[in-house]
């Protein structure tokens, strides 16, 4: 087993890009039994929130995990290693909890957190770079290579490496980018998204992966059943990603919302409780994302629930 | 405008007002809303506080209050909060008291709400 290291990326904000990581992260571990680890390269760490709330966030910084300690041994130069900053319990579902209680594990979570000091760790970090002449180019390139270095071991470890990056082009970003085998990219059924998405197309094409069309895989999310609305997802289908891949359309719940909020560290929920009336969204978007990575990797999963 | 040319302004008024008290005898949660829009306190009376009280707000306050609330609230009532508001999912409540569900419900809405709160506030 070699991971498939996936970055759900796009420069515009506020597609779901941090939901999307979530509901795929859980409808991968519930169905097919996926080892998944979440890698937040964004500083507002909506993901690591999402999976571990806000006081776990917090207590996962304390404890010395997370992408900015990963940071700060790349600024002091250390050896290149990840698994030290990973938090190996992400999972928010009673039924993988269950299982591992019961040594038999089904599936499972982990995290490497984002918290919001990243931004801070990241722009002095910048700082020192560029006072050397360096560029931002140089500085990606660079951090690529420490992660690339950092993850190698982790790769046999993992069947999904989740990277959940933020909507700009930070050197981090940029890093992460350069780490993926694949690129998820989450949009909404507007037109300012749909431009959006020609832009994080054209910029990694021309800069990260020239073979993009093959190793993009799009969801529209937020969707609201309009005529409007339906009209630009069609258009995004058949005329400007049509040479895509597709998941399920995910529709705008408060369902999904409620799935985002965990009550509590301690919290567990069964999948139809947190997903409630969107459990068939993440179920297809699950099966839609395994037949997508078994196209890429010649890799096959079969579920192991229903 | 209404269908009795003899109604003056203050007649008018009168009916706008007479529906907005049905309304809000029939309605709690609305009562509740329009009571805290006008800068009031809420009283919370046994058949409504599971749909106005909001663990979230009366956290921010002395925990008797919050007891005073919560604490005399039907087991299903209580349960109803903890999901209403995000608070616990079935099978965190599941197996517990009606005093251990206020507890959970106190301990994780004022975490929640201290985590969210404006320190600038």
């Amino acid at each position: 087993m070699t991971a498939l290291t996936a970055a759900i990326a796009n420069l515009k904000g506020g597609v779901g890009k941090s939901t999307t990581t979530v509901m795929l992260a859980d409808g991968l571990a519930f169905y097919y039994g996926m080892n998944v680890l979440v890698i937040d390269l964004d500083p507002q760490a909506n993901s690591s929130q999402m999976l571990l709330t806000e006081r776990g966030v917090q207590a996962a910084s304390d404890q010395g995990k997370g992408v900015h300690h990963v940071l700060a041994s790349f600024m002091e130069g250390k050896t290149p290693s990840a698994a030290p900053f990973i938090m190996p319990n992400a999972v928010t579902l009673e039924e993988l909890r269950r299982a591992e209680e019961n040594d038999e594990r089904l599936g499972w979570i982990s995290s490497l957190p984002s918290h919001p000091h990243l931004r801070l760790r990241e722009l002095s970090l910048e700082e020192e770079w560029y006072s050397r002449s360096g560029t931002p180019t140089t500085l990606s390139d660079a951090l690529a290579r420490f992660f690339r270095e950092a993850f190698e071991p982790l790769l046999p470890l993992y069947d999904v490496i989740l990277l959940d990056c933020p909507p700009h082009l930070s050197p981090l970003a940029r890093a992460g980018l350069l780490l993926a085998d694949a690129f998820i990219t989450p949009t909404i059924a507007d037109s300012v998204s749909t431009w959006g998405t020609k832009q994080f197309s054209d910029w990694v094409g021309k800069f990260i992966a020239p073979d993009l069309p093959g190793r993009n895989f799009v969801v529209v999310t937020r969707f609201r059943d309009t005529k409007y609305a339906r009209s630009v997802a069609s258009d995004l289908r058949e005329i400007y990603l049509k040479d895509r891949w597709f998941g399920p359309t995910i529709p705008e719940s408060i369902h999904v919302l409620n799935a985002m909020d965990r009550a509590a560290p301690d919290s567990y929920d069964t999948f139809r409780g947190k997903y409630a009336g969107v459990s068939s969204d993440v179920r297809r978007l699950a099966e839609r994302f395994t037949d997508f990575m078994t196209q890429r990797t010649g890799g096959t999963w079969a579920k192991v629930r229903d | 405008m209404g269908e009795g040319p003899g109604l003056t302004p203050v007649e008018y008024l009168d009916r706008f007002f007479d529906e907005l008290r049905a309304e809000v005898r029939s309605n709690p949660v609305l009562a509740a809303r329009l009571v805290k829009a006008l800068g009031g306190n809420v009283v919370f009376e046994d058949a409504a506080k599971a749909d106005v009280a909001s663990p979230y707000a009366l956290a921010t306050g002395p925990k008797a209050n919050f007891m005073s609330v919560f604490g005399a609230m039907k087991l299903g009532d209580i349960k109803k909060v903890l999901k209403e508001n995000n608070l616990a999912s079935r099978v965190d409540m599941n197996g517990k008291s009606a005093a251990q569900l206020v507890e959970m419900m106190y301990e994780r809405a004022a975490m929640k709400v201290q985590e969210r709160k404006s320190s600038m506030f």
